[in-house]
């Protein structure tokens, strides 16, 4: 069984379509991450999948339970971290997890988790004088306190700073290492790259590619480029020729594309070291996730936008 | 796999623990436990005082503190099943908490269970304070037998008040000026309904719109219990009726509201 099984689904409010035919599925112990730019339904899908919203059309499962029901079995094996979301903030850090673990069948240790999202020092800290990114981790903390099976983690890191982005991803990691479920969505490119083995990009309210985020939108394919600057007294025109290749200029410094990364670069080095040309920052790089989803979401917001015109 | 339980005696103990941490949160805002608990007592306090030894011709020389212990007692019914219930319930909305709670197994009835509970343990806490300050420090009349009638009228207002009180909260929208707006609307109704300022003698019409109003037979039902030209158990099927039915109104609009919260759009 699929942890999450999302298929046709549809969700319009009035004439305003937000989801339009989405379908995917969660296997059990993967972690899913769905990207998208703002306004792509991405928040009303999630919503739908955690039981908040109800679809229009479509079959939505979680743990083989459709969520919409509110079915308690299923919230008792789900754990949701909203983006913002209320808390008694006169409460300390350890009360509520003591408050909000007795509400499940089985439940982690207050102290478990406080270590776990290391807010040690806050234990006895009321939650309304915790700093942005401490209560987001006792957010994570609160979400996982019923030892969820499913975990929802909606842009869990927005706000942290670097070290403390580490921070959650290794702990987020950990968790993925005990075989949970893990519904992701985030802004950060990096994010999904470290952490999902599976990536959908949403745009208009439809999936437009999903796959490995090593592979997304046939990433793994997509031409090598090689890029590097030139000295003053050598010109384009020198360059040996390249296997497959387009030079253009970048700047102030080379770009080359090319399907043969390996014999390129061999070429350009050898013929650099043969002509004791000093190429200054050379680099050899795949186009990142981040290049992949800002083609495939400006395209498709364009000819979106083309096709309502 | 552990099935979550799903017992009544499960859900009421549920019910228990979120009162103890409704009470908890309760305390530790100073400024909503002084509204609530305080207020009415320094009313009592200075009514008390500035009209200490006077007597109310009107109702057969009714010493004023008889007449002010239970007005003061139906003013913090108001403030803590109406004012407050609203105003938690609001926030409840506004900030997100209901939003978390939906997604976890604590079935939405025992989050409200533990509000309303934890509310009622304020209000008795808050009657015996009064009474505590009133028969001691001013010489109020213990009501005796009369006990009865004190407590079926303090019951049904505190039915009629906090249902009534969870069913406002839909018309605040921002907790920050929830405060204000539930002030501008029940301020009124303390003035016309023997709470601060006995009634008698008023022109007709006001008392026909304060009769109409909740408050006013809360606070007569209160009132008649410390007043010895009332007799027997104190039951006054004239003020118990009245609450009675706004508590009904209550039910109805806070059901009502409850179950928009709960809905899945």
């Amino acid at each position: 069984m699929q942890a999450i099984q999302v298929s046709e689904v549809h969700k319009s409010y009035g004439d305003v379509q937000a989801v339009r035919g989405v379908s995917f599925e969660v296997a059990q112990g993967e972690v899913f991450c769905l990207l998208g730019p703002n306004g792509a339904g991405k928040t009303t899908i999630t919503e739908i999948v955690e039981g908040h919203r109800v679809a229009t059309s479509g079959t939505v499962e979680v743990l083989g339970i459709d969520p919409g029901s509110g079915d308690r079995g299923l919230r008792d094996r789900i754990g949701v971290v909203l983006q913002s979301s209320g808390i008694q903030e006169e409460l300390t850090v350890g009360e509520l997890l003591e408050m909000h673990g007795r509400w499940y069948s089985r439940c982690l240790a207050p102290d478990h988790l406080i270590d776990l999202v290391e807010l040690d020092a806050k234990r006895d800290t009321r939650a309304g004088e915790l700093s942005g990114g401490q209560r987001r981790r006792l957010d994570l903390a609160l979400g996982l306190v019923g030892d969820p099976d499913v975990l929802f983690l909606d842009e869990p890191t927005t706000g942290f700073d670097p070290h403390a982005r580490r921070a959650a991803w290794s702990t987020i990691r950990s968790l993925c290492q005990t075989g949970k479920t893990v519904f992701l969505t985030t802004h950060f490119m990096d994010e999904a790259q470290f952490l999902a083995d599976r990536v959908a990009v949403m745009v208009e309210g439809q999936i437009v590619a999903s796959g490995p985020p090593e592979a997304l939108g046939g990433r793994d394919e997509l031409p090598t480029e090689i890029r590097f600057v030139l000295p003053d007294d050598v010109v384009l025109g020198e360059l040996p020729p390249l296997p497959d290749s387009a030079v253009s200029a970048d700047g102030g410094a080379i770009l080359v594309t090319t399907s043969q990364g390996v014999a390129a670069t061999n070429a350009l080095t050898g013929w650099a070291l043969q002509n004791r040309i000093a190429l200054s920052r050379f680099s050899v790089s795949q186009p990142t996730l981040e290049d992949v989803y800002l083609a495939l979401t400006e395209t498709e917001t364009a000819s979106a936008e083309e096709a309502t015109r | 796999m552990t099935a979550v339980p799903t017992s009544l005696s499960h859900d009421l103990g549920l019910t228990a623990w979120q009162v103890r941490y409704q009470q908890r949160g309760f305390w530790r805002n100073r400024r909503a436990a002084f509204f609530s608990l305080i207020f009415p007592m320094m009313f009592l306090v200075i009514f008390g005082g500035l009209q200490h030894g006077n007597t109310l011709d009107v109702r057969g020389n009714l010493s004023f503190i008889d007449f002010y212990t239970p007005g003061i007692m139906a003013y913090a019914v108001l403030l803590i099943c109406f004012n407050s219930s609203a105003m938690v319930f609001a926030a409840l909305r506004t900030n997100g908490i209901l939003k978390r709670v939906r997604t976890t197994p604590l079935p939405w009835l025992a989050y409200v269970g533990g509000a309303v509970g934890s509310t009622l343990i304020v209000l008795v806490l808050s009657i015996v304070l009064l009474f505590a300050i009133g028969v001691p420090l001013f010489g109020a009349h213990v009501p005796g037998e009369k006990m009865v009638g004190l407590l079926a009228t303090l019951a049904l207002g505190a039915a009629a008040f906090t249902t009534l009180g969870i069913a406002a909260a839909r018309l605040v929208n921002k907790p920050e000026n929830g405060a204000g707006l539930v002030s501008v609307v029940t301020l009124p109704m303390v003035f016309i309904s023997n709470v601060w300022y006995p009634m008698d003698g008023s022109p007709a019409w006001i008392q026909d719109v304060s009769k109409a109003l909740p408050l006013r037979p809360l606070a007569d039902g209160l009132q008649a219990a410390f007043d010895p030209r009332f007799g027997g158990t104190g039951i006054l099927w004239r003020d118990l009726l009245p609450l009675a039915a706004w508590a009904v109104v209550g039910c109805v609009l806070m059901t009502g509201y409850l179950r928009s919260l709960a809905r899945r759009a």
